[in-house]
């Protein structure tokens, strides 16, 4: 009875599976998705080409703006002429109003273009001049465009680029006869006038910077007594004599300088170039306030890389003019890297000793998994919360106490009660500890249960297992951690806004006056110089070019460090390779 | 054993003599220990300090946030009696340092009184002769008051108080101690304060001569004032009503001579009122500083506002009643700016009241007074009134002596102080907002040291709908700071929370498809080699700073979208499209070889269609735009030209595909030809023509759709699509998914590929194709991993700043159109902060700001962790 109904049953059971195989030899086209399969793909497409793209455009710009374009001399139907760089072009749909304006061929024209017009952007410059450094120049208004060899192209210290011919230099007492941009004699003298600038930013700087400081050190001390012990006491009396009996010494010095300072500006007076705008216009200026000049339709294919190089040397090691949109970020690099060294200092102890506390010393549990889901929230909460966070308490809170504690000489001005390096480093240490935890505790799983037992098995406390066994099999994860967390770290801005960053810091962190690290100071940051310069400056146009560079660098430098944790994390990983159990 | 160890002796001659290093001590050093113990503490206690700071975060900003709810405290309080005040208070002035009370009495005397304890410093005398003062008024400040007479005329007067700061030294001497670190010289009252400094306060006291506004014999009995003009010539403006029931408007101009003499000749031009109903018998009345608008109350608690815009033309614009019926309106006053009326009635209530301009009302002027706001009643008569001249705070009185201290626009009071049994004549709030003064019928001064920090903010100020000064109705607004001194900062969080929520919606319609199809395409049909590529490049996305990508879409993005519009709507419809011909074409390519082009070679092919559909899409844009939008998309936007329907249609095209979609798989189009062939050619064929005859049916489906929604008055134009501002929500959907898309991409794939491999091995061994496997089986076990990605993916659109900074526009607006901009909490934050006071109320308000964001992204990110944590179990189980 039994075997019987088996048999049946199986011989149904086999039955029904070869019909299935037979049918699907020829899959269903259903069954294939292949329509939903595409879409999966076009969205991961879209994802990569976006990635790409993104990266390309920039760098892509980025790299380009440094090359030096030829100036074109456009002479409108109108008979005015436009002298600029050529931006960009684009085209763009004209308002009713300008139609009717147009000549009917023209118009006609456009019609037939569905409206469309095509127009190109000139970087003019001359902004002294014209009010306007860019201008749009349609294309139907144009009547030739010409690239005249003698055209000059001038980077000049105020107001931004001047696009014209030379006119006269004079030299001292000397005026140079049909002066042209390769004229030796005029390099010369440029090259010595922007030393004598040099000289005198020195001076100015520097050196009287330095007899201000100093005076303002007496100043200071002299209140630091009379608060501290009291207006009448002996260290007040002390304070007042030493200030009375330096002061007078100072004085002279300051008046030395600014009198050295007057002199080599009188002379830079007499070295002066005339330029004059395609128009005709003339301006006179110093030869040191020129930076750079090139004829921009006359270059060898050498001139155009030792002007990019040059261009790029600039801004890697000058300091910003020019309301930030021209010459260098020296500054604003120095800044990012500074802070974020010192946010590591902070934050690579306390990544590590959490994520110590989770794998090694934790018994998992309720408490493990609140700390787990603390540090998830850590990472997840708004880098602009850590910033109000960081402004009340750091700033405001700790910092005002350090103020009324230890710098009551400078109240009402604040010195730790405000913005500065130090809270922003500590600010956005609290922001990136969740990535040097995650990848310590990874590093940490991956050192073998085997050697810690055998570390304990040989008689060794558990601190000394983790001191010489299991840090350093872990420490390529941990590299890698801190080397995320200094990634992340130099791109966020918000928070850095309200805890320290400013457009233009007159003073770095580091200097040559006791106690030499100044971690009140305010900074110059890549990623504001950013915002800065694109946002707030008087002509968003004008700075675009700089902040595709700095955005250039700024992408660069996080990508290094991104490419530093991969090849940290797989060297070490080799080195460790052979030695487990 | 002992054997053994003299065995072991050989191989270590050297150190053979002292068996003691030989044989390692038992006991653990001492050292080892102790470093190990403070290992363990500070290890334990660093740990610890993650949860501690996420909660400290959280507590701190409470803190600081704290006052804006509670605040309003009495500092300290004192009573005392004025010396040498004998008759009514007609009204009360206390100086900036809450030093000294002037009083005016009925009988012109001006006594100056030490506050603390109500000793007599000075007493004045306005010389008013045999007249009697009938009726009084004063400016805001104080400063300036005008007397009116029984006979008819009218003065003005001043009372100045002057505080000047001097050295300790040159103090006089001889002065007569008050107490309280104030001393008197029997003029001026000296403080002492800090940095060996003295406050001298001194008040002097004058009245111009008598001028004439109602015929000789005929008192004024209600007036009001403004001062204007210019300091070489001012104007004054009185508008009166006498013991005839005239309402006189008057201007008195006083021309200085140019030699500088003193009194210039003064002169006064008398306009008429339309005269009030007779037997009426007037019980205040009021002016704005324009002399624009008066309103005049009769003790019946009837308004009569008329209209002086043109003071050659003036009319009795409205006429209505302001307190119930039998209720008489005992006190009327402005708060700061003159456009809010406080009205006092004999029954305890205070309203405020606003004129506001409504269409459709039966005013001479279209406007009419609305009461909006309706404050705690007193439990007995209003009998005084005084406003606060920096804030719409204002304090009340009633004549069982409670003394409450209110603010019209947060609908709250904030202090309820007691002046024991008796009545209380006047109260003033002192100019700096820090104290109460009342004077009561007996004499007694209280003297209340107030601190009310953030009166203008309630929980349901922040939250609910507030009826601000001058705006039609009660809304939710955000502005914090402006160019004039009268304005009042509005803060409410719901515009910005809706901002923060717009931006992460629109983003998040972008991301998630984006993320979490690629996520799937990758751990799914891909080879190993391919995605580890292809993961490395999505998560280099995550590491692009939003500054960089604020800039680029703000710069870079929104004018070219601006200019191309048509063309990027019209990319969405083109490139699905394009897609899904290109897969449906490629199912006529034989299965072997579409096998060996595997995964990675099918992405090339999609980027190719894509790359032809976006052409396709820029080609057509023209004729797009034409067909669609009436020739120009943003005047179409707008509502200017063109009709919606045909964007409806389009807007409902994927929905009626899906919908037909599924009524094909459950059987019910009959119709549609089923793929029965053996050959694969015929069934792709029969395949992409069902595709087409879907793709017909389902347009025809949308246009009726959309018709149908139109006449129902559902359209999209109008609500989700309006006016185009260049930096728009659809620009910072694109950019913020930019930073969304790594993140919730690695998640998702992580916890796709984490399902385990025999799940996926078992699908395939039963005949599943990789499709089915992964739609069936993989997505569903990953679900929970899944949904953490998008919770996680929330979290960071909700809290990203720079990109709504940049590319956002920073409007406050509650509007749902895609077009427009948005201010999102943590952009406010971004922007406002630098700004904002240490510890005043907008510093506390955006650290309030803050504690939502931290709340919201609390709360998402601790679900998305809990639900992983969940799924990480299941996982590991299967």
């Amino acid at each position: 009875m039994n075997t019987a109904t088996i048999d049946q049953a199986a011989i149904q059971a086999v039955k029904v599976p070869t019909a299935v195989v037979r049918r699907s030899t020829a899959t269903a086209l259903s069954a294939r998705g292949e329509p939903f399969m595409w879409a999966l793909g076009a969205a991961l497409t879209v994802g990569i080409v976006m990635v790409i793209g993104f990266l390309l455009f920039v760098f892509w710009n980025g790299l380009v703006t440094f090359v030096p374009k030829p100036v074109a001399v456009v002479t409108l139907k109108s008979g005015t002429m436009v002298a600029g760089e050529p931006t960009r072009s684009e085209f763009y749909r004209l308002s009713p109003d300008a139609m009717r304006a147009l000549p009917p061929a023209e118009a006609e024209k456009m019609a037939t273009n569905g409206g469309y017009g095509h127009r190109t952007l000139y970087r003019i410059g001359n902004y002294d001049l014209y009010n306007e450094d860019f201008r749009w120049v349609p294309d139907h208004v144009v009547g030739n465009i010409d690239y005249p060899k003698d055209v000059i192209f001038v980077e000049r210290l105020e107001w931004g680029v001047f696009v014209g011919r030379i006119k006269s230099v004079k030299i001292g007492d000397r005026d140079l006869a049909s002066p042209t941009p390769r004229d030796p004699a005029l390099l010369a003298a440029h090259e010595e006038a922007r030393a004598r600038w040099q000289t005198i930013r020195h001076i100015e700087r520097d050196l009287i910077g330095h007899v201000n400081h100093d005076l303002e050190a007496l100043r200071l001390d002299v209140r630091h007594a009379e608060i501290i012990y009291g207006p009448s006491s002996g260290q007040a009396e002390k304070a007042r004599a030493a200030e009375a009996a330096q002061v007078p010494a100072l004085k002279a010095e300051y008046d030395r300088l600014t009198a050295e300072a007057a002199r080599l500006k009188s002379i830079d007076q007499l070295n002066a170039i005339t330029l004059a705008d395609i128009a005709g216009k003339e301006k006179v200026l110093p030869l040191s306030n020129l930076v750079r000049f090139y004829p921009a339709n006359d270059l060898s294919f050498f001139d155009k890389v030792s002007i990019y190089l040059s261009r790029w040397g600039e801004f890697l090691s000058d300091e910003p003019r020019e309301a930030n949109t021209e010459g260098g970020v020296l500054p604003a690099i120095f800044g990012t890297v500074a802070m974020t060294l010192l946010m590591v200092l902070v934050v690579a102890p306390i990544g590590v000793i959490t994520a110590l506390y989770l794998r090694e010393y934790a018994k998992q549990g309720r408490l493990v998994s609140i700390v787990r889901i603390s540090v998830n929230n850590l990472a997840g909460v708004p880098s602009i919360v850590y910033g109000v966070f960081g402004l009340g308490f750091f700033a405001y809170g700790i910092g005002a106490h350090i103020d009324d504690l230890f710098f009551p000489e400078r109240l009402p001005a604040p010195t730790f009660g405000t913005g500065g390096i130090l809270w922003s480093a500590l600010t956005l240490a609290l922001l990136t500890v969740p990535v040097v935890i995650v990848a310590t505790e990874e590093a940490l799983a991956a050192v073998p249960r085997s050697m810690r037992e055998g570390s304990l098995a040989c008689g060794a406390s558990k601190w000394q297992t983790i001191k010489n066994i299991v840090l350093p099999r872990a420490m390529p994860g941990i590299m890698t951690g801190i080397i995320l967390a200094m990634a992340r770290g130099a791109g966020e801005v918000a928070p850095l806004m309200l805890v320290g960053v400013v457009k233009l810091a007159p003073t770095l962190p580091f200097d040559g006056y006791f106690p030499y690290v100044h971690l009140e100071r305010s900074f110059m940051h890549l990623g504001f110089h950013i915002y800065d310069v694109g946002f707030q400056s008087r002509n968003s146009e004008a700075g675009k070019p700089m902040v595709f560079v700095t955005t250039c660098l700024l992408i660069g430098v996080i990508a290094f460090l991104n490419l530093a944790a991969i090849v940290i994390r797989s060297r070490l990983k080799r080195r460790f390779a052979g030695s487990q159990f | 054993m002992t054997d053994g160890t003299i065995d072991l002796s050989p191989f270590a001659p050297g150190s053979a003599p002292s068996a003691a290093p030989r044989r390692p001590s038992r006991r653990t050093r001492r050292s080892v220990l102790v470093v190990d113990a403070i290992a363990n503490w500070t290890i334990t206690i660093g740990g610890l300090g993650v949860i501690l700071a996420v909660f400290g975060i959280m507590i701190f900003l409470a803190e600081v946030v704290w006052p804006l709810f509670s605040g309003s405290h009495v500092i300290a309080q004192s009573q005392a009696k004025l010396e040498g005040a004998a008759s009514d208070v007609l009204t009360e002035l206390v100086d900036e340092y809450r030093t000294i009370v002037v009083s005016v009495e009925r009988n012109g005397h001006v006594a100056i009184n030490h506050l603390a304890t109500g000793r007599l410093i000075k007493s004045r005398k306005f010389e008013i002769g045999e007249r009697k003062i009938t009726t009084f008024a004063r400016t805001l400040n104080g400063e300036n008051v005008a007397i009116g007479f029984d006979d008819g005329t009218l003065r003005l007067g001043r009372i100045k108080i002057e505080t000047t700061i001097l050295k300790a030294s040159i103090v006089p001497a001889g002065l007569k101690d008050l107490g309280h670190g104030d001393r008197t010289d029997g003029d001026a009252v000296y403080s002492v304060i800090d940095g060996d400094q003295v406050r001298r306060i001194a008040v002097s006291v004058d009245l111009d001569d008598p001028q004439r506004i109602a015929p000789e014999g005929v008192a004024l009995v209600a007036l009001d004032f403004r001062l204007g003009g210019t300091v070489e010539r001012p104007t004054r403006s009185f508008v009166s009503i006498d013991a005839s029931g005239a309402v006189r408007l008057s201007r008195l101009e006083t021309k200085r001579s140019l030699l500088g003499g003193t009194n210039g000749q003064a002169t006064v031009n008398s306009t008429d009122l339309p005269s009030l109903p007779a037997g009426t018998r007037v019980a205040s009345m009021l002016m704005t500083s324009l002399a624009d608008q008066v309103y005049v109350v009769d003790r019946a608690g009837t308004m009569f506002r008329y209209d002086t815009r043109d003071p050659q033309k003036p009319s009795l614009a409205e006429r209505t009643r302001i307190t119930p019926e039998g209720v008489r309106v005992t006190t009327l006053g402005f708060l700061v700016g003159e456009q809010s009326i406080v009205v006092g009635g004999s029954d305890g209530s205070v309203n405020v009241y606003f004129r506001l301009q409504r269409p459709g009302v039966d005013t001479a002027d279209g406007f009419v007074l609305v009461k909006t706001h309706e404050l705690e009643r007193h439990s007995g008569e209003v009998v005084a009134f005084g406003a606060s001249p920096r804030s719409k705070s204002f304090v009340t009185a009633d004549a069982k002596g409670n003394v409450w201290v209110r603010h019209s626009t947060s609908n709250q009071t904030l202090l309820k102080l007691s002046a024991a049994e008796s009545a209380v004549t006047a109260v003033a709030i002192s100019p700096r907002e820090d104290g109460i003064v009342a004077i009561g019928t007996d004499q007694a001064v209280w003297n209340w040291h107030i601190k009310m920090p953030h009166p203008e903010t309630t929980f349901s100020s922040i939250f609910g709908k507030v009826w601000y000064e001058g705006y039609p109705e009660p809304g939710y607004t955000w502005q914090s700071s402006s160019g004039t001194d009268t304005f009042e900062p509005k803060f409410s969080l719901v515009p910005l929370i809706f901002g923060t929520i717009k931006a992460a919606f629109y983003s998040l319609l972008f991301a998630i498809p984006i993320a979490l199809c690629a996520a799937i395409y990758t751990s799914e049909f891909v080879g190993p080699r391919v995605r580890n590529i292809i993961k490395p490049t999505m998560e280099m996305m995550a590491s692009l700073p939003s500054v960089v990508l604020g800039f680029i879409a703000a710069l870079i993005l929104a004018p070219i979208v601006e200019s191309w519009i048509a063309a990027i709507v019209l990319a969405f419809v083109v490139m699905p499209l394009s897609v899904f011909l290109g897969a449906y074409l490629w199912q006529f390519v034989p299965q072997n070889i579409a096998l060996r082009v595997g995964g990675a070679g099918r992405m090339l092919l999609i980027g190719v269609v894509l790359v032809v559909g976006i052409l396709l899409a820029l080609s057509l844009a023209p004729w797009f735009e034409l067909a669609f939008f009436g020739g120009d998309f943003k005047a179409w936007a707008n509502g200017d030209v063109g009709s919606s329907r045909p964007f409806m249609t389009l807007l409902a095209w994927p929905a009626s595909f899906v919908i037909l979609s599924i009524a094909e798989t459950r059987g019910y189009l009959p119709f549609m030809p089923g793929s029965g062939s053996s050959r694969q050619r015929d069934n792709a064929l029969v395949d992409l023509g069902r595709w087409f005859a879907m793709l017909a049916a389902s347009l025809a489906l949308a246009l009726l759709l959309a018709t149908v929604l139109l006449a129902v008055g559902i359209d999209a134009r109008g609500s989700v699509i309006n006016t185009y501002v260049q930096r728009n929500t659809f620009v910072v959907g694109f950019a913020m998914g930019f930073a969304v898309i790594p993140i919730m991409y690695t998640i998702a794939e992580d916890a796709l590929t984490a399902v385990p491999e025999h799940l996926r091995a078992a699908s395939l061994a039963c005949g599943a194709t990789p499709w089915q496997t992964a739609i069936s089986i993989i997505v569903p076990t990953a679900l929970s991993g899944i949904f953490a990605a998008v919770m996680v993916g929330l979290g960071r659109a909700v809290g990203e700043t720079m990109i709504v900074v940049m590319a956002a526009g920073n409007t406050p607006v509650i509007d749902l159109n895609i077009f427009s901009g948005l201010r999102a909490l943590s952009a406010n934050i971004a922007v406002e902060l630098p700004e904002a006071v240490k510890e005043g109320s907008l510093y506390r308000m955006l650290f309030l700001a803050a504690l939502t964001l931290f709340v919201m992204t609390f709360v998402l990110n601790t679900l998305a962790e809990m639900v992983r944590l969940k799924f990480r179990q299941r996982v590991t189980q299967m």
